[in-house]
């Protein structure tokens, strides 16, 4: 990046933190803050350990440094300007989820545009917020679009931010899916039963919360799906199964049929087929409903997140805060354009022309001298794919 | 009200019983025996058979054997014995309120000098955290659970597995009771080990000489540091062999192997690299469960499991004759070590850096 580009850059965003009101996260004074300024040097270089108090006035702060980067910690510190972990006396931390579209199944880097991108990165979003919303019923819930390549969450609930690195581990093991074992799901019931001589026992997987729900969801679809086909269609999907022969087949068929009830009510003893089956489903649920989080951003609990309001200094976005009925009809790559990068062109050198997809149009950039909207220069600029052209 | 306090000595209440006697800790420590005597018992004890033995019948003596019991331990300082001990202390309080729950469910009395859960949740502030029961089933938050249940590692624990909903993870009352257990041994392990003062430290010198002794006898920490498979307990011999088939492992029983080969002294590359025979053995499970159990990542260092929870886990299998004479994988190992001639000996990782020299060729 050349100079003439990195003043103008550095400039307009100072524009856009005089004419912005951020609103600083809880306890802004508890937390550690950080900052990657505008430098030629090759590497970036973050400057960290520093207290609310140090920076003075937020907004303030943000005019004055103008950073290309502005990050606050998770953890909450007594002494949050301390220059090492141990000094700063961890007291608590939000719990924060990252999904990131460069960490997700389904994205295909360098084949998928940007705003594909985006959008499987809002699927696994809604995928997440099912879990904290519902699971975990967390209620200090804030969604943030990252301004880069995905979203943040950040839950403050009270009850959670007292919880070390590895708890948090076992909840993004949770929303993930990892570990999980379908005989840990069932629960084994002695019946005494009227008339019977020996206890049996009764198997239920349980379908009360958690994977056994999703899995059991997946399953009764199936049962349906089954009991909607022909006798010869329906045997052959059952033995489309791997271990599903004949006979298990018209088991399985036979106990949907005449015991759908008991299925329902996750009753996997019906037969041994039916649980051979009712397994296979753990990892088809896993595989449609996990969420794909960034684990060490979770784990860490010291970790430094993008300030909801800033400028993402790789794109020129701004880092919003989204209101939950919002997520759905929010887009990305037009909402988050900034409004002071709007309503003029600049000139700019392109060096790396393309298609980009922004506020709402899509722009087939040639290479060279030429006047491009502001944001799209801005975003080019920022991506290191344009310099700044003399106006 | 002293003997509920000489029950459970680690109880809020039972502190400030303590503190309010006026009893100073280094004038019991240099006049009463007795308490000396049972504190040094209870380490002990806690060493070798897991829990903290016959109380004292004298309220008095058994509730001041407790804080002098912390002294030893911190005086000795080992992490191991930390451990041990609070583990010991948790376990014996739990088969006393089990005991105590029993009696009074029985008596259907209150006038017990027994603590009931109630008392137990407010103990550990669970009052709001804990609702129920519903059919025998108690809902727990999620955000105590975590916590309680962290150092059990048994399947059945993690939440991935949990039915949570709401927020809220069920559990029976036998599981209740060991997320309380668990509770207790982490209030029990908290502070320890701490200064002591010269002027205690000086009257307690022989016993704490005493628990170092029973402590080395032990050989828990005791480093081996030669891997030879073909001498390894039948147990561990089985399990590595399912982990290098690349047959699927329930936690406990990888937890035992992986401790096991690192506690004869095998690094995290090591255990990574012995496993890699099937590529489907999980690297980074590997690696964050050895890690965890080295006590890199965990402020505990684990130690393999006892014969004892081999068998109740059902992981001890092709019993020999050297089996019945051990009570330890570790002390089988160990044996079969001192047995072979040195020249005999071939670590296996000598093997595998003859292998890699010559892979580099």
């Amino acid at each position: 990046m050349e100079e003439r580009t990195r003043a103008y850059l550095r400039g307009r965003f100072r524009d856009h933190y005089r004419r912005t009101e951020i609103t600083p996260p809880p306890a802004a004074n508890e937390r550690e803050w950080g900052f990657i300024p505008w430098t030629d040097s090759p590497g970036t270089t973050m400057v960290r350990h520093r207290s609310l108090l140090e920076l003075g006035d937020l907004s303030e702060f943000l005019v004055r440094k103008r950073p290309r980067h502005v990050y606050f910690s998770a953890g909450r510190f007594r002494d949050p300007g301390a220059s090492s972990m141990g000094e700063k006396d961890w007291q608590s931390a939000d719990l924060v989820f990252d999904l990131d579209a460069d960490h997700l199944p389904g994205v295909t880097l360098g084949e998928d545009t940007y705003a594909e991108m985006l959008a499987t990165c809002k699927d696994a979003l809604f995928r997440l917020l099912d879990f904290l919303e519902n699971d975990f019923a967390f209620e200090d819930v804030e969604v943030v679009f990252s301004g880069g390549r995905g979203y943040h969450v950040h839950i403050r609930d009270e009850n959670v931010r007292h919880l070390e690195r590895e708890h948090r581990r076992e909840i993004v093991d949770y929303v993930r899916g990892i570990g999980l074992d379908f005989d840990e799901l069932i629960e084994t019931e002695t019946v005494a039963g009227l008339g019977r001589r020996t206890p049996t026992e009764r198997r239920h997987l349980r379908i009360d919360g958690g994977w056994g729900k999703r899995i059991h969801e997946q399953f009764m679809a199936f049962v349906d799906e089954l009991l909607d086909l022909e006798n010869e269609a329906a045997l052959e999907r059952l033995q489309a199964f791997d271990g599903i022969g004949e006979g298990k087949a018209e088991a399985t068929l036979n106990a949907a049929r005449n015991n759908r009830e008991e299925l329902e009510a996750g009753n996997v003893t019906v037969h041994t087929a039916v649980a051979q089956l009712a397994e296979r489903f753990a990892s088809r649920a896993v595989e449609r409903d996990n969420a794909p989080i960034d684990e060490p951003v979770t784990t860490d609990t010291n970790r430094l997140i993008r300030l909801p309001g800033s400028l993402h200094g790789g794109s020129g976005l701004e880092t919003l805060r989204l209101d939950r009925d919002e997520i759905d009809d929010f887009e990305p790559l037009s909402d988050a354009v900034p409004e002071t990068f709007r309503g003029q062109e600049i000139a700019v050198d392109v060096t790396d022309g393309g298609e980009v997809e922004l506020g709402g149009d899509i722009f087939t950039v040639s290479e060279g001298d030429q006047s491009l909207p502001e944001y799209v220069g801005v975003f080019l600029m920022a991506r290191g794919r344009a310099e700044k052209e003399k106006e | 009200m002293q003997r509920l306090h000489a029950r459970y000595p680690f109880l809020e209440a039972a502190r400030e019983t303590v503190a309010t006697e006026a009893v100073d800790l280094a004038t019991v420590v240099e006049r009463e025996e007795a308490v000396v005597d049972r504190a040094t018992q209870r380490v002990i004890t806690a060493l070798e058979d897991g829990d903290t033995g016959e109380p004292h019948r004298d309220h008095r003596v058994e509730l001041l054997s407790y804080p002098v019991a912390r002294v030893l331990v911190s005086m000795v300082g080992e992490n191991v014995l930390v451990r041990k001990y609070a583990r010991a202390e948790a376990a014996t309080a739990y088969d006393r309120f089990i005991e105590d729950i029993e009696d009074t469910t029985e008596l259907k009395s209150v006038e017990t000098a027994g603590l009931d859960l109630e008392a137990l949740f407010a103990e550990f502030d669970l009052r709001e955290a804990i609702h129920g029961p519903v059919d025998g089933e108690y809902r727990i938050d999620v955000g105590t659970y975590l916590p309680l249940a962290a150092d059990l590692w048994d399947d059945e624990w993690r939440l991935v597995n949990q039915p949570l909903e709401r927020g809220e993870v069920p559990v029976d009352e036998g599981e209740l009771l060991a997320l309380l257990r668990e509770g207790i041994r982490e209030r029990i392990e908290d502070g320890l080990p701490f200064d002591v003062p010269e002027t205690i430290a000086a009257d307690l010198e022989a016993e704490a000489a005493e628990i170092r002794e029973v402590l080395a006898d032990l050989d828990l920490t005791r480093e081996i540091d030669t891997v030879v498979p073909d001498l390894f307990p039948p147990c561990m011999k089985a399990l590595l062999d399912q982990i290098q088939k690349g047959e699927h492992l329930p936690h406990h029983s990888r937890f035992a192997i992986t401790a096991f080969l690192a506690s004869i002294g095998m690094t995290t590359d090591e255990i990574v690299d012995l496993y890699r025979v099937n590529s489907s053995f999980g690297e980074e499970m590997t690696r964050y469960q050895t890690d965890h159990i080295r006590g890199d990542t965990s402020p505990t260092e684990y130690s393999p499991p006892s014969c004892a929870t081999m068998q109740s886990y059902g992981d001890c299998v092709n019993k020999d004759d050297l089996c019945e004479r051990i009570p330890h994988p570790m002390a089988y190992y160990e044996e079969r070590i001192d047995d072979a001639e040195d020249e005999e000996l071939e670590d296996w990782r000598e093997g595998e850096a003859d292998e890699a020299e010559s892979a580099g060729d």
